[in-house]
């Protein structure tokens, strides 16, 4: 379960988080819409630990422990996930020993046994073929030269290996053919349930009628300004973001 | 005790202190054993006026008491102890149509001062694998002076390893003389603490139809300095050279220092040169993105460095070589604090 509490954070001495109150069960999924600019992106990055934000009040739990003092790595370890709004290009770093240290380095950290090469690959392709993504993909450097579609595809692929219990996507389906969507979308359906969380930031419905969510928030100007049920998200499409912000 | 050796108001050795670093040091002249009772074929130092930078050429030639000569494929070890002054001397000769492999290891103990000469002849058709790693004490002075001449389809590979002394100069005159000559140079300099590296690269273009690439890229930590000084003159006959010269330095603490200098000079009208330099920090959104992942932020940034490094390091054709300087790069990354 995670819990947001009165969330205050800052960047450069401007304050984009003004107080922002969350809590997701454990195998719920939450939505968040909300205006261009309106601190969606910095609630991600902060969750996931990014330094250069200043939090200036407020706390961040995770069942029940506090992350904010934990650097991002840690986090990960713990079982947070974000997938990224623009994912990160890494030239020269292949996708392969990317995922692989990656994946042992949170395995190490949660004291399992760290996965051998072929073990490792077994893994992969097996999570590769259930999300229905090609494993080209991870013989290419990390997000080099990948489409807008790849890109998204590959956050998905990260997020089924690793085995997070958190998951925070940050308009995953930006940029997405339906295809593509369907993907991200079963990805996310398969992993939903249990006790995973889910927190899932877009601008559209469309993305929502794949995606059931539980509840829906609406984020304007740094603060959750309303929030209800998946009926809410229909009605900020037919309105705009005019009359609840 | 000293002998005169190059100051700072020299143009080519603006960035680098030589007698500074010597004065602190305690030395006797000495030598490593391998004797010096042939007679030098070519003592003579290269440059034509404009690149006169010999001085400590002329200091090897006359104290020199080790001189190796090298034909066939060796590994040369060069280790200095404390308070020792040696000068070396490599003659390697890679005759007409031979293929031949160099290994020199440069390391020490203690406080010492290398001034190494190494002059090189490839043949026509001739190919030398040349690779330096060069790991010298912290507490050391190296200077290191190479003069490779290279025949018509001749092919010079040179790759330099640098992990220390506290201050070492690898100066290098490469001559391409005749046609479809071909000479690469790669390097890595990783320095921390308040270390010093200066490269200092020559190429004269004298034939047509030659090429020359520089990959270098240093990795600064600590209060290190790196210097990359790297000139191509190409003379008026030498058409349809093809000439390349990078430096990417990375700066990994804010007191770490990097000075570029590249320089075309170039008189034939029909060529393809260009060089590239940059100096930069690692950059933060990846790292960000590889620790989101669960990558410890230590390892996440000997990733990244570590491919930063990959330009240079793929230059070398010896796998073996290769997967050594691989696992060289990794433990300097690991002993990183
Ligand atoms: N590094 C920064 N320096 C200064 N301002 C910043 C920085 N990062 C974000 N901001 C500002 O914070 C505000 C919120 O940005 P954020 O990216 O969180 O919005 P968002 O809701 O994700 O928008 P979008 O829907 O366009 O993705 C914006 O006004 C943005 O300009
Ligand atoms: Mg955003």
């Amino acid at each position: 379960m995670i819990k947001i509490k009165n969330l205050k954070a800052e960047i450069d001495g401007k304050e984009i988080l003004k107080g922002i109150d969350l809590e997701i069960q454990p195998g719920k999924v939450h939505a968040i819409m909300g205006p261009n600019g309106s601190g969606k992106s910095t609630l991600s990055y902060i969750l996931a630990g990014r330094e250069e934000y200043t939090v200036t009040g407020g706390d961040i739990e995770l069942n029940g422990q506090s992350i904010l003092d934990m650097a991002p790595e840690e986090r990960a370890a713990k079982g947070v996930f974000l997938a990224f709004q623009y994912p990160v290009e890494i030239p020269g770093v292949q996708m392969t020993p990317f995922m692989k240290t990656a994946l042992n380095s949170v395995r190490k950290a949660r004291g399992l046994k760290e996965l051998d090469a072929i073990d490792f690959l077994k893994l992969m392709k097996a999570k590769c073929k259930e999300l229905g993504i090609s494993d080209d993909m991870m013989k290419r450097a990390v997000n080099v030269g990948f489409s807008g579609g790849e890109k998204k595809r590959n956050e998905v692929l990260q997020m089924a290996m690793l085995e997070p219990k958190f998951c925070v996507l940050d308009e995953t389906d930006s940029g997405l053919d339906i295809d593509a969507l369907k993907i991200v979308a079963d990805g996310v359906n398969k992993m939903r349930g249990g006790d995973k969380s889910f927190l899932v930031i877009t601008h559209y419905q469309r993305l929502l009628d794949y995606i059931k969510p539980d509840v829906v928030h609406v984020l304007a100007g740094g603060k959750i300004v309303k929030t209800g049920g998946p009926e809410l998200a229909h009605e900020l499409e037919k309105t705009g973001y005019a009359n609840v912000a | 005790m000293l002998p005169d050796v190059p100051s700072p108001k020299l143009e080519r050795w603006k960035y680098t202190n030589l007698e500074r670093a010597l004065k602190k040091l305690n030395l006797m002249p000495a030598a490593l054993g391998w004797g010096s009772d042939v007679k030098l074929l070519n003592p003579h130092a290269p440059g034509e006026a404009q690149y006169k930078d010999t001085q400590l050429w002329d200091l090897n030639t006359s104290h020199t008491k080790d001189i190796k000569f090298i034909t066939s494929d060796e590994i040369i070890e060069i280790s200095a102890k404390d308070g020792q002054w040696l000068s070396p001397r490599l003659v390697i000769h890679v005759k007409d149509g031979q293929t031949v492999t160099v290994i020199e290891r440069q390391n020490g103990q203690g406080g010492y001062w290398k001034n190494g000469v190494a002059q090189i002849i490839v043949g026509k058709n001739a190919k030398l694998r040349h690779y330096r790693i060069i790991d010298e004490a912290e507490g050391a002075v190296s200077t290191q002076f190479i003069h490779v001449k290279i025949d018509r389809d001749g092919s010079y590979e040179g790759y330099n390893h640098i992990e220390g002394a506290g201050l070492i100069r690898n100066q290098v005159h490469a001559e391409l003389n005749g046609e479809n000559g071909n000479f690469s140079i790669a390097g890595l300099n990783l320095l921390r603490g308040e270390q010093h590296a200066d490269t200092t690269i020559t190429i004269e273009h004298k034939a047509p139809h030659c090429n020359s690439n520089q990959t270098y890229k240093s990795v600064l930590d600590g209060k290190s300095r790196c210097v990359f000084q790297g000139k191509v003159h190409v003379h008026q006959i030498a058409q349809k050279t093809d000439g390349y010269q990078l430096s990417n330095a990375l700066i990994l603490s804010p007191q770490a220092e990097m000075d570029t200098k590249p320089e075309l000079e170039i008189y034939a009208d029909d060529v393809k040169c260009s060089h590239g330099a940059t100096t930069g920090k690692l950059d933060e959104e990846p790292l960000f993105y590889m620790r989101a992942r669960g990558i410890p932020e230590k390892e996440a940034r000997s990733l990244l460095i570590t491919s930063f490094c990959a330009q240079a390091v793929d230059t070398i054709t010896d796998e073996g070589m290769q997967t050594h300087i691989t696992e060289k790069l990794a433990q300097w990354l690991a002993s990183r604090t």
